[in-house]
């Protein structure tokens, strides 16, 4: 098969996991208790204020056509309004989204080049000292819990030192960097222990391989036997793990946003699933399930362009 | 056999040096707060901009920024002074209220005439999507006799009126924007304001900037021409290390555990300033155990909210003596409350065949809540209930209490004036749409004393009135009272002249930024 054919079959995929997801969120936001209505109008408003608003923004509908307006506004493009904001959903996606992108893209930054360093000291001498230590450490950064880490780290190096801002987004490429630093510090904590593991059991698994032995016996050098041979086969299964991580950490960046008040959409899906902004937590669902699919085609094609071997 | 040549670790070490240069670059950024911004942070979100459509906590606080009333209450005094109005006279029936306008003008510069204000007031009023009527529940009708003079027509006396012109949701708004660009364009981003402050930017669900609004009739104010953004975090912790940092200035709803860490920070000014808000629990008397009044007394009895204030507030509240909240005119301070009394309670509820009941208690993620729904249980489980925690989000709170799905609720609410009216409405009256405030508790002799107390203008007979309502509804424990808690809010000390209102304003415009 085709790269085109891959992309194709994914497409197609896709259409088919966008409309599983639209109703079965839909199904569930509407049905979970909870009024929009009374928590856009607060506490005093009386029934009949409530009834108003319902009827005003189509809620007193049946939801079977509640779901088909939905439906066809969907094949329109039109992802729907926000029910608390009167704004178009995508709107709030597109200001949301930067900042979770950004953030995404930093973490991989920052847990990369640890990962494959460890990875390799670990993988050097297996149960040497310096896996053990590696090891320990690694579960240690992984059993922590990402809010308590937030937390301690927010305020050791934000409130008592002073290096680095506790929330906020910042202005302009430094201040990203600036602003997402200990954000991104959080979650790469418990990013790099789950990658490393990986990276260094294949590693260890590939050094007895029978292609090992083959390119020594050709007389290939142990520098070239190692980057040309062993490191391409041995990333694959730690390329894939990075792919689910990712598509995890654009939808599920809900606590490290939170702790850090940064403006991402794990801060909008919390607020909108709080304030039953129906047509937001549709938007955002269908927003995380096309960047699940996209991230596995890219991964995909990645794992093609290094092992020529993979075929579709 | 080593595959790991050394000149390989070498090339990390480089790149571990290079990281923490990256590091060391990155701290060299200094998070500089400007000095001309104001940064307020409230866990209560802004959802809309108009006046008229939401009683939700976080609108309160951005209304008054933006639009301004007819009357305003004095931030020092809490005196009533004028506002767009700059003198009334009342007729001497009490039915009448003339309202003279001054040369004031909305943000884009058009002036403010009494046909706005007319049609301001009879939105709220009349408007089906009105989200808090109430107030203008006396009004008959709101006309321009002239572009400068409004005249209210009420049903009848109504001694509370001016002092309900006052209310967060009476913001004059300007007629010909709204009918030109519409109802939901109108208030969708940057609306015409009449307040001292008006829209920069508004990004939904993070932050709403303000700028100070040129055609302000306050001459002189705002008094600073900072900027100021009114940010939304949700997390306590998050507010609070910000804050330590010096990334905001001004920090709404400290948690009670941190309020002794942040009085010893040198640059903090943390206050708790006088509220009119009340703690309590909601007892659903619609059905089972609690339509019993006995079973409702033995609950109240079993609870010690002396205790209970000073384990949750860590003393920094007092126990509520009554069904109203503590600071309210005609609060009856020598009630002696519902005495605490576990033994009695107990005969009492063995008495009334309700013990062994199961109670359903529901309980929203905040601190506050959890702990008074784990404390009630304890208290309940000890004269002999079944209380059990039921885990809700606020929507689906509001949908349980509202629809009497429930048996007790831990909550709070304040009142928006000093005056009982609407406090009484809002909490114990059966036929005023609250349902006491989802308790169903519904007593005729109290809503006739609601309607007296509306009516009387004389001010020894609308305290006889009150008292009489205080007491019958905490005798037959309409809720239970817990405490009265103030506003804790944590200030930078560079800001002088800000505060919180017991009706929940910011004085924005009478800050000044210090060194």
């Amino acid at each position: 098969m085709s790269l085109l054919q891959l992309i194709a079959r994914r497409l197609l995929q896709l259409i088919g996991v966008l409309a599983g997801i639209s109703l079965v969120t839909f199904l569930l936001v509407h049905m979970a208790p909870g009024d929009p209505a009374r928590l856009l109008a607060g506490e005093r408003a009386s029934a009949e204020t409530i009834a108003a608003i319902r009827s005003q923004y189509g809620l007193d509908l049946p939801l079977w056509r509640q779901f088909l307006t939905y439906l066809v506004n969907l094949l329109s493009g039109d992802i729907g309004q926000s029910l608390r904001f009167q704004r178009p959903v995508s709107q709030l996606i597109e200001q949301f989204m930067w900042p979770t992108l950004f953030l995404t893209v930093y973490v991989i930054c920052l847990a990369i080049p640890p990962t494959v360093a460890l990875a390799i000291l670990g993988a050097r001498r297996p149960g040497g000292i310096a896996d053990q230590i590696i090891r320990l450490v690694g579960i240690a950064g992984l059993t922590i819990p990402v809010f308590w880490l937030g937390i301690m780290m927010s305020r050791f190096f934000g409130v008592s030192l002073g290096w680095f801002p506790v929330s906020g987004y910042g202005t302009g490429f430094t201040g990203h960097l600036h602003h997402l630093f200990l954000p991104a510090m959080s979650t790469a904590i418990w990013l790099v222990p789950v990658l490393t593991q990986s990276l260094r059991a294949a590693l260890i698994e590939k050094t007895t391989a029978d292609f090992v032995t083959a390119a020594r016996a050709q007389g290939a050098t142990e520098r070239q036997i190692f980057w040309q041979t062993m490191l391409p086969n041995a990333v694959l299964p730690t390329l894939n793990l990075l792919g689910v991580m990712v598509a995890f950490m654009i939808g599920g960046a809900v606590i490290v946003e939170t702790v850090y008040a940064v403006p991402g959409l794990g801060t909008l899906m919390v607020n909108a699933l709080l304030g039953r902004d129906y047509y937001v937590v549709q938007g955002l669902t269908l927003v995380f399930a096309v960047s699940t699919v996209l991230i596995t085609l890219l991964v995909d094609l990645l794992t093609a362009f290094i092992d020529p071997r993979v075929r579709f | 056999m080593n595959f790991w040549s050394r000149p390989r670790m070498r090339a990390m070490g480089l790149t571990l040096r290079g990281a923490t240069f990256l590091v060391a670059g990155l701290i060299a950024f200094e998070p500089a707060l400007a000095a001309d911004v104001i940064r307020v942070v409230s866990p209560y979100q802004t959802t809309t901009l108009d006046p008229m459509r939401s009683a939700a906590a976080g609108n309160i606080e951005t209304y008054g920024q933006l639009y301004s009333r007819l009357v305003r209450r004095n931030s020092e005094t809490g005196v009533l002074e004028p506002g767009l109005a700059e003198t009334w006279e009342v007729s001497g029936d009490g039915k009448t209220y003339t309202f003279h306008l001054r040369d004031a003008q909305f943000s884009d510069g058009s002036p403010i005439t009494a046909a706005d204000v007319a049609f301001s007031l009879e939105r709220i009023r009349g408007d089906k999507k009105s989200a808090y009527p109430a107030p203008l529940s006396s009004v008959e009708s709101v006309t321009a006799a002239d572009p400068k003079t409004v005249v209210v027509q009420l049903k009848s006396a109504f001694a509370p009126f001016l002092g309900n012109a006052e209310i967060w949701n009476m913001g004059i708004v300007s007629k010909a924007d709204v009918e030109k660009r519409g109802e939901e364009a109108a208030f969708a981003t940057v609306p015409v304001t009449s307040g001292p402050y008006e829209v920069k930017q508004w990004k939904p669900n993070e932050k709403l900037v303000l700028e100070p609004n040129p055609h302000y009739w306050r001459k002189g104010y705002p008094k600073s021409d900072a900027t100021v953004e009114l940010i939304e975090i949700a997390s306590p912790e998050t507010r609070i290390a910000m804050l330590k940092a010096g990334e905001i200035d001004v920090v709404r709803a400290v948690p009670w555990a941190q309020i002794d860490d942040l009085k010893t920070v040198e640059t903090i000014d943390m206050r708790l300033e006088p509220s009119t808000t009340i703690y309590m629990t909601l007892l659903n008397h619609k059905r089972e155990p609690f339509s019993n009044l006995q079973a409702r007394q033995a609950a109240g009895m079993a609870i010690d909210n002396e205790a209970m204030a000073k384990a949750i507030t860590r003393g920094y509240a007092e126990p509520a003596n009554t069904t109203l909240p503590g600071s309210v005119d005609f609060h009856d301070k020598d009630y002696p409350g519902i005495p605490y009394d576990p033994a009695k309670a107990k005969e009492l509820l063995a008495e009334s065949g309700m013990a062994g009941h199961e109670v359903k208690i529901l309980a929203t993620a905040d601190a506050p809540s959890q702990q008074t729904a784990l404390l009630i249980q304890a208290q309940w489980q000890a004269i002999g209930l079944k209380p059990v925690i039921v885990n809700v989000d606020g929507g689906a709170w509001w949908d349980a209490t509202g629809k009497g799905d429930y048996d007790a609720a831990a909550n709070w609410w304040y009142n928006e004036t000093p005056d009982p009216d609407l406090a009484v409405r809002w909490a114990v009256c059966g036929t005023c749409g609250s349902n006491s405030y989802n308790t169903f508790y519904a007593n005729p002799k109290v809503d006739a004393l609601v309607e007296e107390g509306t009516k009387e203008v004389d001010q020894a007979k609308r305290a006889e009135i009150y008292k009489e309502i205080q007491k019958i509804t905490t005798d037959e424990v309409a809720q239970v009272p817990l405490y009265y808690a103030p506003n804790a809010v944590a200030y930078a000390k560079r800001l002088e002249g800000l505060k919180l209102t017991p009706s929940l304003q910011w004085t924005l415009e009478e800050t000044t930024i210090g060194q």
